[in-house]
This record gives C-alpha cells, structure tokens and sequence, in this order.
C-alpha cells in the first residue's frame, strides 16, 4: 500500500456554513488498494468532507484530485462517473423492487430496455468475485439489513467506482454482518479498490484500515498506520482529552422490583415478529440489558412498556402497580421514562424548538401548563437548567431541533428523560449513531440513574455496551427472551451465540 | 431581558421565520404579483380588450371607494373565518378539503334559524342564528370525520364528496319547503330584519362579520402558540409517532380540530347569508372553501398572516368583477387571474422554504 502515488487527494478543503467553520482546511490522502479509516466526533466535518468530496455541496476552499484529474463544481452524478461510489448510511433502495432492478434503476449501462436477464447475469459473476452472495431475483424488502447494504456495493462496483465511501456503514448491522461486511472490504482491497471507512467504533477501524485519520473541529489532527494505533490514543484524538478512564460503576445490592413484566404477547404481522410470552422484572438499582440483533422484538417490546402498544395478553407492573391498562401519559406519571432509537420521527419533533423538546412529555402538567395554557416562562427555565446541566450545545432554547448535531439531540432526549428522575428507565438503542463521547455520556447518566435507585431496561444491539452495563445479561430472539445470565456468567460468546439463535441451556430463565 | 427575547423566539417556529416579512420576502412577492399581471396582461389583450385600461378598471375597483374597500372586506370575511380552521387542519396534518360543504351547511343553518326560530331581540337573533350556522357546519365535519375515522376513509376523499352532498342538500332545500314561493329562482325568503348583521361602518356594505373574523384569527394564533391544545396539533402534525411518544391521541385531535374548522366554516357561510345575501341563494358559496385554503396556503399556516392573505384575494376579487364590468373581460379571464396570481405567489413562497438547504 504505497502512499507514493495518491490515489484521491484531498488539499485544504474549507467549508462555512453561516458562521460555523465545519472544515477548516483538511487534507486527504488516499492511496490505491488502501483503506483509510476517518474518525471524529459528531460535528468533527467528517460528514461535510464526503459530501463535498462527493459533489452534494461545494466548497469554499481547496482542490480535490482523483485519479490525477481536478474534480471542481462536480455533481453527485459526475462523482459516480468518474469513479467514486458512495454508501450512505440509510439505505437509497426500493423494497418493493428486486436486487437486478435496484441495480438497473437510473443506471445508463442497463439500456433502455430491462434486460433482466442479462443484467442479473452480471450481477451474480460480480457478486460471486467479491462474495456479496446476491440472488438478483430476491426482493430488497425482505432482505436483512446486510444484505441491502451489499446491494449498495453491488451498485457502485457495477457503476465502475474504484473509491468507496462507506458511511457509518456497520452501525446497523449484528455482529457476523459486520464480519462480513469487513471481509468484502478485504476483497474490494485485494481487486485494488481504494475505501474511506467512517465508523465510530474504534476496534473496527483499527482492524480493517490501513491508516486512520482523525479529525476534531474541523481540522485533521492526526494520521498514523492502524497497527501503530491504540484505541486510547484515538479517543484521545478524536476529544483532545483523555476519555478512557472506566465506568464508575458500584456494585449495590438489588432493592424491590420496579419493573414487572409477565407473559406479556404481541401479536407478530407487519414486519414484525411479535413478543411471545415475556417475562421479567427489574430492581431497583439494576440494569438488566438486553442484547439482540435488530428485529427480534426490540422496538415492540420497549413500546409495548412505555404504553404505545397494547399487549394482547398479559401484565405490566410499575412499581407494584398494575400498569397494562395505563395509557403513555399515565405511565410517565407513574415514574416511567423512556428513551426511543428513532430520534427523526419519534423522541423529538425535529421542526420544534429545543425548549418544546425538553418538556414534550411533560407540558401537559404542572408547572409547564395551567389549565390548558401553556406557561412558556417555567418552560424555558426548565429548558435553560437541562441545557446547563446536561451540556446541551445549542444556539438557544428558541433554536429548532434539527439544527443541532446527533450527539447534541440525543442529549436532548436523555436530558428530558433522566431528568425527570423516573424510577423506572426503557432505553432502546440509546447510543445509535453516537460518537464514542456522547456514547459515554449516555451510558454514564444511565449508571447515575441506577445509583439513585432507577431500574433500567437496557436495549441494544451493541454487544460490548450491553456487557459493559448491564447487572444481567439477556437476548431477546425471535420475539423471544432468550435466557438471562448474570454479569460474571455473560461472555461475549455465550451472548453472542444467543443473539445469532443458537440454544443456551438456561437456569436463568425466569428473569 | 434574555428571557423575554427567547419567549419571543419560541412562538416563532421554523416556518415562520422562512416566511417572515424579510425585505427578500416582500420583493419576491412583489416579482410574483408583478409576473402575474404581465401573463394576465397577455391574455387580456388576446381578449381584445386594453390591459392597462382593464388593470386601471381593477384598481379603481379595489380601493376607488369606501363602497368599495367595504366590498372587498366582505369578500374576504367568509375566506378569512374558513381558511383558519383549514389552517389548523393543516396544521394537525389533517387534510380537511370539506370546506365548501361546510360553509354551505352553516348558511342552510343560519337562514332555518332565522326563519324558523323567530326572536324579536336583534342580538339574541342574530347570535342564534350564527350558532346554528357553527353547528352546521360542525355537524357536516363530524360526518366526515366520523367516517374517516371509523372506517379508515382518507380524509381528502370524505371532505371532497360530502362537498358535492351539501350542495345538492341546499339545493332540495331551496326548490323544496325553505324556497320562496314563486321567486323562480332557488332562494329562500327575505329573512326578518332582526337576524341582519349589523353594520361595522354605517352607510356602507361592511358588516361585523369582518371584525368575528379577525378576532377569530387572534383567537386560533392564541390556541396555537398559547395552549396545550395548540401544542398538541403542532406535535401530531410535525410526527404522528411523536405524538404517540408524546401520550397524545391522535383521533381525539382530528375530531377536535375539525369540529372546531367545521364551526368556523359554517361561521362564514352564516356571516355571508345574514351579512350580504339577506337569504339563501343556491350557489352563494361557490369556491368559498377552495378560496379558503388557498388562503391558508398563502398565510403559511399562520392564523395571523391569514388576514393579510385574505384581504389579497378579497381586493383582487373585487377589483376583478368591477374589471369585468367596466371592461366586459370576460368572466372566465376573471377567475384566470385569480388563480395566476394565487400560483405566482405560491410558486415564489416555496422556493423560498426550499432555498436554505
């Protein structure tokens, strides 16, 4: 992997969004048949760069050089003919179509005519040389998440890229996609096709990249070979402190169950596979975690807790207190909180402001409303403590939602949620697209509540984070609760075993 | 004072600060209206017929006199009271298309009040007979919605076809028991004096129907930015799943919304029957409803720039029937440019919202 003669060459690129300097000047250099792994925090101008490298927006200083022509004033269009492929992080498909159809849709090579057969033709030879594992004929919408994301590849391979930029790329996926997913990066190498690998997770960049770039504030502050790489030194990097001090986190007695669920049933349907029959129940000043790849039941089951789906059979119990019949408002008076993954459509209203964010749960009662009149002062005043407490970066309580980072909008959500001091916390998929900071950030608060006495459900498909907080360690299958160990009894592989399906002769059954 | 500055922040959403009276905002509205009259302009004189002489007819006619500016005001008022209640609709997500049934059914109910409840005491009559012009119109967005929601109908669809329904209602109406005998014409009797709107500037055609419907324009700005309520339409029209998280019911929402948009529908179909018409004529209301959410659109969804929205089309109305008088462009040419002007400045209020990205 010579760096002798760059591949793409990125020069001082600059770019200024009002008064908000998100690339101050970065270089990048990519060599052929390299990986090069681009870490940075949230708002770091990873982001930014891709989108002027691949001609979404033009900047406002320096040059890019691909294969040793000058891309300037390029659309996204001439980005793909002149070789660079780009693979976003939600999926740019059709479900309803098929993986040859996906493949032809506003592809000029495929002609005027759909020749499927040909074109399926190819797509199996290409899929075959670089172990995608295609079936031209199966319909997008019924293939799981990795398999799509190689439908992306398949496009881009087939458009002729020989420079691939992989965004956030595994945040989706279980762990034996994301192993796959790093072995058809191998290939891609080995063909001589060059990547940019976006990821928050430090021990996939350090095992797939070549070298690693790391950006802060806008700038390029390192570049180093992965194998001279250690994560702490990327963490620190990447912030410009030091960040890898372990969880504070106590060992305390469980008290009283906060949280009781039993046989609780969801019908499956709609793309999803129900819940059959689960039982638990959570302490106070526990974490029960639950591992699980996806669309096994996570989202129906964290619903079904916070009151927005009605279980077909069964009991919810907060505190004692039988809940199932409880509507969501009941549920958060009752000491319930509940931290939703989908941050566009569910835990915030993106076109409001970050004030009506932070009390969007809560402005129906006192002191927010009086009688159906909204008091916008102690609205504010609320807003303006969370905003300080929890570090909030923010343009004001006035400034829309959606003009903040991901980091700072997931802060948002946890700072309305934690900081009603609930007593019992539904967490699902907290840390979804979150920079190892924020990541931490969520993670700690989670623990603080725990040592104030919350009982927390923890949801996620991230394997090291269920194993690093949880108190004991379930996986929920197929709608299923697939065994609960203990902390010291749950390794990565047992779980890890469980979450793919695998059997696990259980005593913990009954959690 | 930061905190009265950011309280100020706070009741301005994204879209208002997009469509905000900017100096950029107004040019582009004066290029739109501008653009308007010179393709109008064309056709006029495709018409055989002088455009400046035509627009100079149109201005004379909007604002020549007081008559007149009263005339205009009267035209908006209907526009303006049911282009609120669409706006919320709008607001909530909800597309309530139905306006034009409504408004109908409230001036049905306002003239059987006044005709079948006689009350000797002005105000009382006049205030019974609003009120059942509101429950008309409520009562014909609460079929709409009870079908909507009951059977899973899109609301577009039962909006649009109960139009066609109240229509043919007012019609049977009028050639059945609530026709004047004799007048050959579909209309209802004279109604008593005594449910007539009273003038809001004496010896000319203004009524008060104007100043109801700027005070319900307050009113629904007030709802919007100041209560629960108002907060929970804007949270169930930006996510129905963050209504849902949020621990709103949607339905609720929808029946109350539209209960409330039928009510101010109905309002202006009772406002134009006891304030201009004196009676039920068959097609009173023709356009009112589609003119009223043209107007919504044209305010943004926000109640208070409804008003302005609504005394455009209401000059522009005016001026444009005193054209065709004055004139003799043919009627047809006069809704033309109605609807270029409308599309002009739609056309420049969206590429505004879709240039900052």
């Amino acid at each position: 992997m010579s760096q002798s003669e760059p591949f793409l060459e990125m020069r001082d690129i600059v770019k200024w969004f009002d008064d908000v300097r998100a690339n101050a000047g970065i270089s990048l250099d990519v060599g052929r048949g390299q990986i090069v792994g681009l870490l940075g925090e949230n708002g770091s101008g990873k982001s930014t760069l891709m989108k002027i490298l691949f001609g979404m927006i033009p900047p406002d200083g320096g040059g890019i050089i691909f294969k040793g022509r000058e891309l300037c004033e390029h659309t996204p269009g001439d980005a793909i003919a002149a070789g660079i492929g780009m693979i976003h992080q939600h999926f740019m498909l059709v479900d309803a179509m098929t993986v040859a159809e996906n493949v032809m849709l506003g592809w000029r090579a495929a002609g005027r005519w759909l020749r499927r057969g040909a074109v399926g033709h190819a797509l199996r030879e290409t899929s075959a040389r670089y172990g995608l594992d295609l079936d031209p004929d199966a319909e997008v919408g019924r293939l799981p998440l990795g398999r799509r994301q190689r439908v992306e590849i398949l496009k881009a391979i087939l458009r002729g890229a020989d420079l691939f930029v992989l965004d956030e790329p595994t945040s989706n996926l279980s762990p034996p996609e994301v192993s796959a997913l790093l072995e058809v990066m191998r290939r891609l190498r080995t063909e001589g096709k060059s990547i940019i690998f976006i990821s928050h997770k430090l021990h996939e960049v350090l095992e797939i990249c070549d070298d690693i770039v790391v950006l802060r504030d806008g700038k390029a502050v390192g570049r180093m070979p992965a194998a001279a790489a250690t994560k702490a030194e990327l963490a620190r990097l990447m912030v410009g402190r030091d960040v890898s001090e372990p969880f504070q986190r106590a060992e305390r007695p469980p008290g009283p169950a906060m949280l009781a669920l039993a046989n609780i049933r969801l019908p499956a349907g709609e793309g999803s596979v129900g819940l059959h029959d689960i039982n638990l129940s959570v302490a106070s000043g526990e974490v029960l975690a639950l591992a699980g790849v996806d669309g096994n039941g996570q989202a129906e089951l964290a619903e079904t807790i916070a009151g927005m789906r009605r279980p077909s059979g069964g009991r919810i119990l907060i505190d004692g207190v039988d809940a199932t019949r409880c509507g969501v408002a009941e549920r958060v008076a009752a000491g319930l909180a509940y931290i939703p993954a989908d941050r566009s459509q569910m835990s915030l209203v993106q076109a409001m402001t970050v004030a009506e964010n932070l009390v969007l749960r809560d402005v129906r009662s006192p002191p927010y409303a009086h009688r159906g009149w909204l008091n916008r002062a102690a609205q504010i005043s609320r807003a303006g403590g969370l905003i300080r407490e929890f570090d909030i970066r923010a343009p004001g309580t006035g400034a829309a939602a959606q003009k903040l980072s991901g980091g700072n909008q997931q802060k948002i959500v946890v700072a309305r949620e934690v900081g009603r001091a609930p007593r019992v916390l539904v967490a699902l998929q907290a840390t979804w697209g979150l920079d190892p900071v924020a990541t931490r950030f969520v993670l700690d608060r989670v623990l603080e509540l725990r040592a104030y006495g919350a009982a927390v459900l923890y949801i996620s498909s991230e394997l090291e984070e269920v194993l690093a907080i949880g108190d004991r360690i379930g996986v929920l299958f197929a709608g299923r609760l697939a065994g609960v160990l203990p902390r010291a009894e749950a390794t990565a592989a047992r779980i890890g075993l469980l979450m793919a399906g695998g059997a696990e002769p259980s005593p913990g059954m009954a959690a | 004072m930061t905190t009265a500055a950011e309280g100020a922040r706070l009741q301005l959403p994204a879209l208002m600060q997009r469509v905000a009276l900017t100096q950029e905002s107004l040019i582009r509205a004066a290029l739109a209206v501008a653009a308007a009259l010179v393709c109008t302009a064309v056709l006029i004189a495709l018409s055989g017929k002088d455009p400046v002489i035509a627009y100079l007819a149109l201005f004379s006619g909007a604002f020549g006199s007081i008559d007149r500016v009263a005339f205009a005001l009267n035209k908006a008022t209907p526009y303006l009271l049911a282009g609120i209640g669409i706006a919320l609709c709008f607001r909530a997500k909800i597309i309530n298309i139905g306006g034009e049934g409504q408004i109908a059914i409230g001036g049905l109910g306002a003239t059987w009040a006044a005709l079948a409840l006689p009350v000797a005491h002005p105000t009382a009559a006049i205030a019974l007979a609003l009120a059942a012009a509101m429950a008309g119109g409520a009562l014909w967005a609460g079929v709409a919605t009870i079908i909507h929601l009951s059977r899973r109908v899109h609301e577009v669809l039962v909006t649009l076809l109960l139009n066609f329904i109240a229509l043919l209602i007012i019609g049977e109406a009028l050639h059945g028991s609530l026709g004047e005998v004799g007048a050959g014409f579909p209309q209802s009797p004279l109604l008593p004096a005594t449910a007539w709107l009273p003038k809001l500037w004496p010896r000319t055609p203004l009524h008060i129907g104007f100043a109801i419907a700027v005070v319900a324009a307050v009113g629904a700005y007030v709802l919007l930015w100041r209560t629960t309520f108002g907060f929970a339409i804007r949270v169930a029209g930006a996510s129905r799943p963050a209504a849902l998280y949020a621990g709103l019911s949607v339905p609720s929402i929808t029946i109350t919304v539209m209960l409330l948009a039928g009510a101010l529908a109905g309002l202006a179909g009772g406002v134009e029957v006891l304030g201009v018409h004196y009676r039920l004529i068959e097609g009173f209301s023709y356009g009112f409803g589609f003119n009223a959410v043209a107007i919504a659109l044209l305010g943004a969804l926000q109640p208070l720039a409804l008003i302005p929205a609504a005394l455009f089309l209401g000059f522009l109305e005016a001026g444009a029937l005193a054209m065709q008088r004055q004139v003799g462009v043919p009627s047809s040419l006069v809704a033309v440019i109605e609807g270029l002007t409308m599309l002009f400045i739609l056309a420049a209020m969206a590429s505004a919202e879709r240039k900052p990205q």
